[in-house]
């Protein structure tokens, strides 16, 4: 396709290569500082208990040990991401009256060496008074049960509702109406780099710096503030490079608060890793829940009426949970007309560790249900599964009242080229073979201002410097998503020069703007329009230089493209960038160019500026025998507006397809009475090399009017059809019918059975 | 992460008999001792602190014993400290026993076939262990030292329980041997995980030799992993299949047979009972694909 | 009691003295500041801490250092000629084959030991020999992609 772009839209390598491929980039699992001590926690045993004594003698006494804190050395209070609501910040450095997770840090040590660490954690004493632990979020609501936090009762942690047009009457009208229920496993995140902080505290001037692997500086700073009672500005978060968030380090976790406690305590820096068993077993996981989906449909495929009730599995505090309660309702309909909406969602408090943001944020379990239920549906009513979903789309300008608008949409053209490309890829099945399908949609970032800051939502400053070199600042936080390779791509289009003409300085809180971080898709778009704005300040100044020298006409645009600032119309008139540049910033007494951009969305509704969505088909084969469900061909078709860097969208879509076959397949996380039972990668079945099928993406490009060059979210949605597709795909193949995710082998096999059986009491009934 | 805490000696012997003299030393003085060879699964165990020894012998540098050998005659010999990858890339296993190659193409990573030892995985003794069900089948025998002489246990007897082995305190695992593989004989393997090189749900290995006609099965093994304390031998299952033309009837039979003689436990993958199953569909599976094989050798 | 290491990494002969519990990431990251090798899963189970020991892909954090004793390892760090990248790392960088590239050293240090016995390995043989390695990011085929790249540069300069 034709292009006015030099930059934005052309493959381009991670700028973050040379430090990823040569073990130079250092994460912050690299750093060590010298005279630097080890922290390391002592964590409950139990689900729920008091903590009656703790006893640190034993431990003080062995060499190497610096210092021993419990709850009572922590300063501040509690924190959240939540802080629009106060009561739902309810976080907390180390446990000093209760726990209510096992493996929740009661005490911390800092000691010479990680050895030494380790030893010191066995020999403090801890005595607990054991309390009923509640661990199912059925359980949990019964008044009997047990209480989490005492100020909430029934344990309930956060409600939804959502509702639009007259759900009632729409089931009155249809001719088609069905119920399924549903059991949503939750799913571990598994970063390949833990979560670790290195913190340094300065006695002196009682400022803090602290390396962490997040994906928002911002958030951690907000969170240490709380935790430690210090001012956010006293307190700088630095940002190296991150082994993987996938919404998991959104929160501020122990590992950073101990890690300054300690500094502070002790006066030297502490790093405090967290081992892949803590990992497991005590950071954050994508919700479990339960689910009941009602859809009513007329006879030829309309979808008149749906509704939804979930109660998740929370666990003991609340993270991004109560967000992710939010998203599951509103993408549960997309991308979809769904006229008349009704959704009811509970969050409980459990004893376990809790759940929060992870890829595809909310929208994971519930688009599972409604898009198996809808293939369901399908089938009974004997309508084609493409041409039920053909049938009710989503269009550009559609609107769910009170609650989002829809600009760019693509949707329409993405199924179409699907029915298309389909017939010509998979033309004919082998046995036990079967296709599924299921549509997606998600944010380009959310709006609504939980976190409550008073900043815009994201800030980029642009330094232009006499030679014509760029620093670029943005606390933007490229977790391997590839952002880092975005934000200087739309600073270079801005301004019409080369990628290598930027450095970028990202996640610092003390150096850049503030940025919300990297969730929900936001960077691309929200970051993109903040570096758009700030390059362009700069541009503007060069283009009115370059009209003056030229002594133009003011209604003659001046464009700045390949390194020359030139009139649009006749490009031999025109100067060089480096010339401008220098010539500016004489004429500016000397100070270099300075850009500020910031951006907040605003008149775009509750949830997102801008929604990327499309649909997805899977070829999937069953064995009969074993129940061995192999993900054999994936085909895609994306329409997520203006693509900044081709290769950076399809490594996410790869990406998401991959987490999201996790979640189709073989990731759970069974828990025995607040134990999670398999907290390690031997044990938590990731999918590998050999089981990874190949995957087409086709785009199909629109322009979103909120997004910079017209971008918006890119291939997060593509981990929520994943699982329904290949369930899809399997009940093709079989008829076999799941009521959860997870399909390993011998619940496929149930299911199998299920089905047969089902299928030969329906030809017996029909004799 | 999590690394080794305890601290131990440390000894890496030169010769069998330097290692064999140091076992029989600390076995007397009653020393917390272990053996490592590649350490693939000695150093997780470490790290878990499930053990922590006072000292450790260290044989992976015992290069003499790094060998696989075949003549006609004596067969195939691994030595103690031959890899996983000295097997699954050895010219001769591939043309001779080339299930052996199957099962090491799938047996965890390349990192941990690189380094890991045959020896050391059998003495491991864990019942899901990739190798023992390809041994038994094979009719290997584990060669030992100990300062008192050699003698050898058939594979199929060598795992007692739960990584508990034959091998004693004071022995060392030195060779592997494997008899040359009878004409008309076919061999198979397949173990069955969720994900690809991952441990074993269930693993069955079958051999199948014919009479010179081709026609009927004139001896049988089956070995099943994964399903039992120990690597198992289904002999029961053997016995229905052993001087019988094989049919698809007959390997159902056989099937229910090993399905019977398995003794699986539930565990967070999947339930014994499931286990069992597999065990029933594999036999079938890899006992069609063994008589294929024996057609055809 | 700490006893004496001796071997050669990167090229270059290296003599310390270590407890002997040390396992070889431990010696490379800690010790020699080699922090390009991470370290992931605990367990020996996601190979994102695979070096060449002798040429061979070979775990970590699943090897006792003092098993490294007279013998050569290569690290990521030791892959590039000067400020010349590895035809796989540039090839890595060009087909996007990493996100947060946190298990990317040990996929380099695989697929350097595949080619260097390999030099046109098919996409299943790449498979088979990076099987053991876990990536949250990439799903995969993207790696595999860069390294027939590689393979492909490699034959290039080599003619």
């Amino acid at each position: 396709m034709e292009t006015k772009y030099s930059v934005i839209g052309k493959p381009t390598g991670n700028v973050d290569g040379m430090a990823k491929t040569t073990g130079e980039g250092k994460y912050t699992f690299d750093m060590y500082l010298p005279n630097m001590l080890y922290g390391k926690h002592v964590r409950s045993p139990y689900p729920h208990a008091k903590i009656i004594s703790i006893d640190a003698s034993e431990a003080l006494k062995l060499p190497g040990v610096k210092a021993v804190i419990t709850g009572k050395d922590v300063p501040g209070g509690k924190w959240g991401l939540w802080r629009r609501f106060r009561e739902l910040c309810d976080q907390i450095a180390l446990a000093d009256d209760k726990v209510r997770f096992i493996g929740e840090p009661v005490a911390a040590v800092a000691a010479t060496t990680k050895d030494i660490a380790a030893k010191a954690v066995e020999l403090v004493k801890v005595e607990y008074e054991i309390l009923p632990g509640v661990f199912d979020p059925l359980e949990a609501i019964k008044d009997d049960a047990p209480l989490i936090h005492e100020d909430f009762e029934n344990n309930i942690n956060a409600t939804r509702h959502i509702e639009w047009g007259n759900v009632d009457e729409g089931f009155k009208q249809a001719d088609y109406v069905r119920e399924d229920k549903f059991t949503l496993f939750p799913q571990a995140v598994v970063s390949m780099e833990v979560h670790n902080s290195l913190a340094s505290y300065d006695k002196g001037t009682g400022k803090l710096t602290i390396w962490s692997s997040t994906q928002s500086p911002y958030y951690l700073q907000l969170g240490l503030a709380d935790a430690l009672k210090m001012r956010e500005g006293d307190i700088r978060v630095i940002k190296p490079h991150v082994g993987g968030g996938y919404g998991g380090k959104n929160s501020t976790m122990p590992d950073a608060t101990t890690a300054a406690l300690l500094s502070m305590k002790t006066g030297r820096p502490v790093k405090v890793v967290f081992n892949r068993e803590e990992e497991f077993t005590t950071t954050e996981h994508r919700m479990g829940l339960h689910l009941a989906i009602k859809i009513g449909l007329k006879k030829d495929g309309t979808i008149l009426a749906r509704e939804c009730k979930i109660i998740t599995d929370g666990g003991a505090y609340t993270g991004l949970g109560a967000t992710a309660l939010y998203l599951a309702g509103i993408f549960q309909t997309f991308p979809y007309k769904i006229p008349n909406w009704r959704y009811d969602a509970f969050r409980t408090y459990t004893n376990k560790v809790w759940a929060t943001s992870v890829r595809g944020f909310g929208a994971v379990p519930t688009v599972y249900a409604a898009e198996v239920q809808l293939d369901r549906a399908a089938k009974e009513m004997g309508i084609d599964p493409l041409a039920i979903r053909r049938k009710n789309l989503m269009e550009p300008g559609y609107e769910a009242p009170g609650q989002y608008k829809v600009e760019s949409c693509g949707i329409v053209p993405c199924v179409d080229k699907m029915a298309e490309r389909i017939k010509e890829k998979w033309p004919k099945l082998e046995k036990d073979e079967g296709i599924g399908y299921a549509g997606f949609a998600y944010m380009s970032g959310g709006i609504f201002n939980w976190i409550d800051t008073p900043y815009a939502y994201s800030g980029a400053r642009v330094q232009v410097n006499i030679d014509g070199s760029v620093d670029l600042f943005t606390q933007a936080a490229d977790i391997g998503q590839g952002h880092n390779t975005v934000a200087v791509m739309i600073c270079a289009e801005e301004l019409g020069i080369g990628i290598e003409d930027i450095r970028l300085h990202p996640g610092d809180t003390a150096t850049a703007p503030v940025d919300l971080g990297a969730w929900g898709s936001r960077e691309t778009l929200m970051n993109g329009n903040a570096i758009k704005m700030a390059a362009g300040q700069v541009k503007q100044k060069l283009v009115d230089l370059a009209r003056a020298k030229l002594g133009e006409n003011i209604a003659y645009d001046l464009v700045c493209r390949e390194k020359r600032i030139y009139l649009e119309l006749r490009p031999e008139r025109g100067y060089s960038y480096y010339e401008m540049v220098e010539a500016a910033i004489k004429l500016n007494d000397g100070e270099p160019l300075i850009g500020t951009g910031h951006y907040t969305p605003h008149n775009k509704g509750m949830i997102s500026p801008a929604y990327g969505m499309g649909i997805m088909a899977m070829k999937a084969k069953v064995d009969r025998e074993t129940g061995l469900v192999e993900a054999k061909d994936v085909l895609i078709v994306h329409d997520c507006g203006q693509v900044i860097n081709p290769l950076g969208a399809r490594g996410q879509v790869e990406g998401s397809v991959h987490m999201g076959l996790g979640y189709a397949l073989t990731e759970e996380m069974p828990n025995d009475n607040g134990l999670v039972l398999n907290p390690s990668i031997n044990d938590y079945k990731i999918i590998r090399q050999r089981d990874m099928p190949q995957i087409e993406l086709l785009d199909v490009p629109t322009y979103d009017p909120s997004g910079p060059f017209g971008a918006k979210e890119a291939a997060e949605a593509t981990i929520s059809p994943t699982a329904p597709a290949l369930a899809n795909a399997v009940f093709d193949a079989c008829g076999a019918e799941f009521d959860s995710n997870c399909l390993k082998p011998e619940r496929v096999l149930k299911a199998i059975r299920e089905a047969e059986k089902n299928q030969k009491n329906k030809a017996k009934a029909k004799k | 992460m999590k690394n080794i805490t305890n601290s131990f000696e440390y000894f890496s012997p030169k010769t069998l008999e330097e290692a064999l003299k140091l076992v029989s030393q600390f076995d007397k003085e009653g020393k917390d001792f272990k053996v490592v060879a590649g350490g693939q699964s000695i150093n997780l165990v470490m790290k878990q602190g499930v053990i922590a020894p006072e000292a450790v012998i260290s044989i992976k540098g015992l290069s003499d014993m790094d060998y696989v050998k075949f003549d006609e005659k004596a067969g195939l010999k691994i030595g103690a400290l031959a890899t996983h990858r000295a097997i699954e890339r050895s010219s001769v296993v591939e043309k001779k026993f080339g299930v052996l190659a199957e099962m090491e193409h799938n047996l965890s990573s390349v990192e941990t076939r690189n380094w890991g030892t045959v020896a050391g995985n059998i003495c491991h003794g864990d019942p899901g262990g990739d190798v023992a069900p390809v041994l038994i089948v094979l009719n290997a025998n584990v060669k030992m030292a100990g300062v008192k002489g050699e003698r050898t246990v058939p594979a199929e007897d060598f795992t007692l329980d739960f990584y508990e082995t034959a091998l004693a305190h004071d022995e060392l695992v030195t060779e592997i041997q494997i008899p040359t593989v009878p004409p008309n004989t076919g061999v198979a393997y397949t173990k069955f995980s969720q994900v690809v090189g991952d441990f074993a749900l269930a693993s069955v290995a079958v051999a199948i030799t014919l009479d010179s006609k081709k026609d009927i099965c004139s001896d049988v093994r089956i070995g099943l992993g994964s399903v039992a304390a120990t690597p198992l031998r289904a002999k029961k299952a053997e016995e229905i299949l052993r001087g019988k033309k094989i049919t698809d009837d007959l390997l159902a039979k056989a099937a229910q047979a090993a399905m019977d003689e398995s003794d699986p436990t539930d565990s967070v993958d999947a339930s014994g009972e499931y286990k069992r199953e597999l065990v029933g569909v594999f036999v079938k599976r890899v006992g069609k694909e063994a008589l294929e094989r024996a057609k055809k050798a | 009691m700490k006893q004496e290491l001796k071997f050669k990494v990167n090229g270059e002969e290296r003599e310390l003295w270590i407890d002997p519990k040390t396992l070889l990431v431990e010696v490379l990251r800690e010790e020699l500041g080699l922090t390009g090798t991470h370290w992931s899963c605990d367990t020996g189970a996601c190979c994102c801490c695979t070096v060449n020991v002798d040429g061979m892909a070979v775990k970590s954090c699943s090897m006792l250092a003092m098993q490294a004793y007279g013998r050569e390892v290569t690290t990521i760090e030791g892959l590039a000629d000067g400020p010349t990248l590895h035809p796989l790392q540039q090839a890595f960088i060009d087909n996007w084959a990493f996100q947060c590239g946190f298990c990317t050293s040990g996929q380099i240090m695989a697929a350097n030991a595949l080619l260097n016995e390999n030099p046109s390995p098919t996409r299943e043989q790449i498979q088979l020999q990076l099987d053991g390695h876990i990536c949250r990011c990439t799903g995969y085929n993207m790696i595999q992609e860069a390294i027939q790249d590689a393979a492909k540069r490699l034959q290039k300069s080599k003619v």
